[in-house]
């Protein structure tokens, strides 16, 4: 935002900057407030009104100031009874404590010792249910804006003493403060190493929410596959710190990430953990058939309209001749209109207030697509397919790799009008190349199918019972792989025993 | 043994031993197999299939020595020719091996763009084609070998299904047809086993990538069964196009499993032609991406240059090369060379295992 800025002299702490040019520097402020007290107490009291409790200086700090005669700094810390008070005289610190929502003391005007006190105000959202990742069964917890409520979350789920908690602030203006989140004991320690060198890495202004981290320290920023897996279920995030993964967790940010992660864990919901496994295994499976429906059922239209028609068989061959006759255009041309137009209904629908939305997505996705079969500019087979394929992108469980499922049908419908099948086929292998190449935090991000790893398959295209899962992937090399002793849980009894 | 020789190769660069069969597989298994039915029943008719089986004993053979020279020496192609002929004779050798995987390549590349041209688009603009091809093939390279090995994988997970399509023509096919009636000599029959050498092409590779493999010793069986697992999908072909064809109908397929594809027939799609080759395009590219992968590697080890230098200028010779072939007879041509050149090349591996053999024991006769 102020990169341009960058080299002036207001946002880098001045070094030789006295206690008194920052209060003179803060007091251009409107919702700056000192004053002094006299009686019984000398101070002098400062504070941002919008960003301290009224409470806590109301109740707590001016009763006691008034009521007792404190003459310093340390009579008044160890009266006031709030926690967390601190004398310093390091500007820095009381810049720093002072932007976050501290109240200062001090004895005089020009005096440069302070007591600072805190009392931040506390103005977040309420925990609600989550709202892009929904599931019916299941915990209905959503992390909100607030990172310390977001880590209690965690930690209530989670409560082990081998949970750490690490912290860093990103950005040299915002001085975000992101969490690294991870169970020692099982978490490896390279990946742990890995995102904490990373996130200290980032040279960036501002941090306004986890996604910009996300692109931050992704292994290839060019992608357009996310390498890190965005959630706002905490027992998502709790799941993956069990299985030896980390979680990043940034204040301001209603999402955490989880890495490392791989393609087929963004295909998986947290429904497929509470449901019965061979049903959870039936819907993932839909899940990924619907993925592969929506990038490739439109190029093939088009590679088989337009090159192999002498594929289709006769009596198929009949309705889609008859649905295609009066078209005045190939079927690239009538696929690129039809494309278009429910990406630009999705994306207004994504712009547009909730209600007005709906109404918008309904009108146009109805109006437009039986006028458009009706004026005889797209075949109603080809609207049929199109609509099929929206919806079937719609079903991923994360909604990142949703928005790379959207883009990615472009290129193939390109490879089509190439190469026909051959062209699509080109594509997909440039993809495959791609996804091998790709890692998440260093680890494979096409695992488990290459490297091939026939243990992590328990809970890949399918999810095996729970009896089955006794080991912790080994995409995350954990320290100790193992969840439960295998032997004995499967210990076999005979009949009638 | 003697492992001075050894070539020091990162950890994470490493392939598991299990990958030896993809790699062994993927290289055996090229357009070769598209049309090789013709060409061995040429001399041994429908007795053909036992040239197969006896090609396939040779190949273990030649994979059995191959792998006691590497065992021996613990190096690769080009530190072995270094120590047996000597550095000038050796690099001569290598550089003869570093152009025959090129060329192994070059064949692969050009043939399946023939395939295209007859059977998908006769218009087709051959150098776009080739450099696209090319181009997702450098993509492949320039991650290693490992990606290269990751999409063997899946060209033999995509390669299974298309194996069941030869159900199709059983169904109204002669079975009698392949009744071991023996009515050709061995002679023949022998002939035509050198002619289904041909279609193991590839194998040799192991010799460039053998430092690659982690718990190399191990590898040995998944090389083996990877050749066996080869050749049983050869004789399937072989079968299943006898099963169909006469003998004299045999000789007028050139593209036999390609035409057995168009019987294949379900509600919803016909002429699966199409799809066969649109997915043979990814049993074909780790062929290319390996023989260019091991062709550029050689001087690489030899000269030490960027083996990425090499690599595109052995990519613009197979551009080329591919563009100023255009011709049926010079295609049929560039075959029958290759073929040539690689019995020539498979010949030359028992050559050099007597040579190690001795070397070996006059190094032992000498240090005692």
């Amino acid at each position: 935002m102020w990169k341009w800025k960058k080299g002036s002299g207001d946002q880098q702490p001045n070094h030789n900057e006295t206690l008194k040019d920052l209060m003179n520097k803060l007091s251009q402020s409107k919702d700056f407030m000192s004053y002094e007290l006299e009686e019984p107490t000398n101070c002098v009291v400062s504070y941002f009104e919008t960003m301290i409790e009224p409470k806590t200086i109301n109740r707590l700090i001016l009763p006691t100031l008034k009521r007792n005669a404190l003459h310093s700094l340390e009579a008044m810390k160890n009266n006031i009874p709030v926690e967390g008070l601190a004398v310093t005289d390091d500007v820095n610190i009381i810049r720093h404590r002072f932007m976050q929502g501290h109240i200062i003391i001090q004895m005089k005007k020009s005096d440069k010792k302070v007591l600072t006190i805190p009392a931040v105000v506390a103005e977040n959202r309420d925990v609600s249910i989550p709202e892009v990742e929904f599931s019916v069964v299941g915990p209905k917890e959503a992390f909100v804006e607030s990172l310390d409520t977001n880590i209690n979350l965690v930690r209530k789920r989670l409560t082990l003493p081998q949970l750490i908690v690490k912290e860093v602030n990103i950005g040299k203006l915002t001085k975000t403060r992101v969490a690294i989140l991870y169970v020692e004991g099982v978490a490896n320690e390279e990946n742990v190493n890995t995102v904490e060198q990373r996130l200290e890495d980032i040279e960036y202004d501002q941090i306004n929410d986890s996604s910009y981290i996300t692109q931050m320290i992704a292994d290839n920023s060019n992608s357009p596959f996310p390498q890190l897996l965005d959630t706002e279920r905490p027992d998502r995030v709790t799941g993956s710190l069990v299985e030896g993964k980390i979680a990043i967790l940034v204040d301001g940010s209603p999402h955490g990430l989880t890495c490392p992660t791989t393609i087929v864990e963004f295909f998986s919901a947290s429904d497929d953990y509470f449901l019965p496994w061979h049903l959870a295994s039936a819907f993932r499976l839909i899940r990924l058939f619907a993925v592969i429906f929506s990038v490739l059922s439109t190029p093939l239209y088009i590679a088989i309209l337009t090159y192999h028609h002498e594929m289709i068989p006769q009596d198929l061959l009949a309705t889609i001749v008859s649905s295609r006759a009066d078209i005045p255009f190939p079927p690239i041309l009538e696929v690129i209109i039809l494309e278009l137009t429910i990406e630009l209904l999705r994306e207004a629908g994504a712009r547009l207030p909730m209600k007005v939305g709906q109404t918008i997505g309904i009108v146009g996705g109805i109006v437009i697509g039986t006028a458009a079969v009706e004026a005889g500019l797209t075949s109603n087979v080809l609207l049929i397919i199109v609509a099929l394929a929206a919806l079937a992108s719609f079903t991923t469980p994360v909604y990142q790799i949703g928005n790379t499922i959207r883009l990615v049908r472009f290129p193939f419908m390109i490879g089509a009008q190439l190469w026909g099948l051959v062209g699509v086929s080109l594509v997909m292998a440039f993809f495959i190349a791609h996804l091998l190449k790709l890692r998440s935090i260093g680890r494979p991000f096409f695992a488990p199918i290459y490297p091939l790893r026939f243990r992590d398959l328990k809970d890949a295209f399918i999810r095996l019972p729970f009896n089955k899962q006794s080991q912790r992937p080994i995409q995350t090399r954990p320290i100790d792989s193992e969840r439960f002793n295998q032997k004995r849980a499967s210990e076999k009894r005979d009949i009638d025993e | 043994m003697n492992n001075t020789n050894k070539i020091p190769v990162p950890e994470h660069l490493l392939v598991t031993s299990t990958m030896v069969f993809l790699l062994v597989h993927s290289m055996q298994v090229g357009v070769g197999i598209l049309g090789f039915e013709k060409y061995i029943a040429m001399d041994a008719g429908y007795d053909a299939w036992i040239s197969i089986l006896i090609a396939g004993v040779a190949i273990h053979l030649l994979l059995f020595m191959i792998y006691w020279i590497l065992e021996a020496n613990g190096g690769d192609l080009v530190s072995i020719h270094t120590s047996v002929y000597g550095k000038i004779l050796g690099g001569l050798l290598n550089i003869g091996f570093s152009f025959y995987f090129l060329l192994l390549s070059l064949t692969v590349l050009r043939t399946f763009t023939e395939i295209i041209q007859v059977w998908v688009f006769p218009q087709m603009s051959v150098w776009m084609f080739a450099l696209a091809y090319l181009l997702l093939a450098y993509y492949f390279i320039t991650g290693g070998l490992r990606i290269v090995v990751g999409m063997c994988l899946l060209s033999v997970i995509l390669g299974l299904p298309l194996l069941l399509f030869k159900f199709f023509p059983i169904q109204n096919g002669q079975v009698d047809n392949v009744y071991p009636l023996v009515d050709h000599s061995i002679n023949e029959i022998l002939v035509s086993a050198k002619t289904s050498t041909l279609s193991f092409l590839g194998f040799e590779l192991l010799l460039v990538f053998y430092p690659f493999i982690k718990n190399a010793a191990s590898s040995k069986k998944w090389a083996h069964f990877a050749s066996f697992y080869t050749t049983m999908i050869y004789l399937a072909s072989a079968l299943v196009a006898f099963i169909y064809y006469s003998e004299e109908q045999l000789q007028f397929v050139t593209w036999g499993t390609i035409s057995l594809w168009k019987i294949v027939d379900f509600p919803f799609m016909q002429r699966f032609e199409y799809m066969g080759i649109a997915l043979w395009a990814y049993v074909v590219l780790p062929n290319i991406c390996l023989g260019l992968w091991a062709a550029s590697r050689i001087p690489k080890r030899m000269f030490n240059i960027k083996q990425k230098y090499i690599l595109i200028l052995y990519m613009v010779i197979v551009f080329i090369a591919t563009i100023r072939i255009d011709d049926r007879n010079l295609i049929d041509g560039l075959n029958t060379f290759t073929n040539q050149i690689g019995f020539y090349f498979l010949m030359y591996i028992p050559v050099l295992f007597v040579l190690t053999w001795i070397m070996k024991k006059v190094r032992i006769a000498n240090e005692s």
